[in-house]
């Protein structure tokens, strides 16, 4: 029978919390490169729960802000696993003026539009698709990624896809927080592995630091 | 060679991956920290040969550590070891008196390229 909770070590998670900061790292630079725009890092954390409690914990969380644009994209290879990439309401619009001044005025109050979605996937492709890629580079996996979805929420609830994430299962949470200097904007990146993923992502985290040795 | 080198990074494991990829050449000491400001004490206390200094930490971040340390030894090599790569980043330290940026993930081969670098910059 198949094992439902995994014990990860703290030094696994230590190993996964330095390869989450530097694939951010990168994500980070590559959006730079896009936009005009510093974003400021901070150190990620690494979380272990069961499926079950995925809801609530990104629902503490994210407690500070009220409404959510949430650009969700699941990724599937030997990793595998689902992000989140979390704004406040709002967020979008500061997006699209980054993205593209000339659009700024197209907006109509208290609607998320066509653009803000549109910012909203292009900013979670890149920080998503570069953070998840770089990881997956790292531990010696390649995955592919479902289209990126925008959701507008005012609690998490419903975010988290249950055919993926059984509530009995471990399930390994990495978050970072990030801001865009200048534009008082804050997110996070959440990056939820699956239960099946989590024993090749030991493997692959002992491999990683074996060249080390 | 140095002797004497200080390695400044709130992750363990980080620490250690790095201390692995510095080639040693008979005795030499290692001095770590795990935040920028327990790494101001132990620079002004030790005063390493090389030292490595994350970005991102708690307590006090790498940047404000970098200035520190400058303002203390104006010719101490400081090379930031960061997963902080954006073009901005890099300015604002190498501004700020860093000897070189040394991308995360370290290898081998990216230190010990740098580390003759400081050895070509002390010879001159």
């Amino acid at each position: 029978m198949e094992q439902q909770v995994c014990h990860v070590t703290e030094d696994e998670k230590d190993i996964l919390q330095e390869i989450m900061n530097i694939a951010f790292g990168k994500a980070a630079a590559d959006l730079a490169e896009v936009i005009n725009i510093f974003v400021v890092l901070n150190v990620p954390r690494i979380q272990v729960l069961k499926g079950a409690e995925l809801s609530g914990y990104l629902r503490e969380e994210i407690s500070d802000f009220s409404d959510l644009s949430i650009i969700e994209q699941n990724f599937r290879g030997k990793f595998r696993g689902s992000a989140f990439l979390v704004f406040p309401s709002g967020a979008g619009k500061e997006l699209v003026a980054m993205l593209d001044a000339d659009h700024e005025e197209t907006f109509e109050s208290g609607t998320i539009d066509l653009l803000e979605k549109e910012s909203l996937m292009e900013v979670g492709n890149i920080l998503i698709g570069a953070c998840v890629g770089k990881m997956s580079e790292l531990l010696g996996d390649v995955v592919t990624y479902s289209p990126p979805k925008v959701v507008v929420e005012n609690h998490p609830n419903e975010i988290i896809p249950n055919n993926l994430f059984n509530p009995e299962y471990t399930a390994i949470v990495m978050k970072t927080l990030f801001q865009f200097d200048d534009r008082n904007i804050s997110g996070f990146l959440f990056l939820v592995t699956t239960h099946d993923s989590v024993a090749w992502l030991q493997q692959s985290l002992a491999r990683f630091l074996e060249q080390y040795e | 060679m140095a002797k004497k080198f200080l390695l400044v990074d709130d992750s363990p494991i980080s620490r250690k991956m790095l201390k692995s990829c510095i080639p040693v050449e008979g005795v030499a000491e290692f001095l770590e920290a795990g935040d920028g400001l327990k790494g101001l004490n132990v620079f002004k206390e030790a005063s390493p040969d090389i030292t490595f200094l994350d970005l991102t930490m708690p307590v006090m971040d790498g940047v404000q550590a970098l200035e520190e340390m400058k303002k203390h030894d104006p010719d101490a090599v400081i090379i930031v070891a960061t997963a902080d790569i954006q073009a901005k980043s890099i300015e604002k330290v190498m501004a700020l008196g860093a000897f070189h940026v040394l991308k995360k993930p370290p290898t081998k081969d990216s230190v010990r390229e740098i580390l003759q670098k400081v050895d070509e910059y002390r010879r001159r």
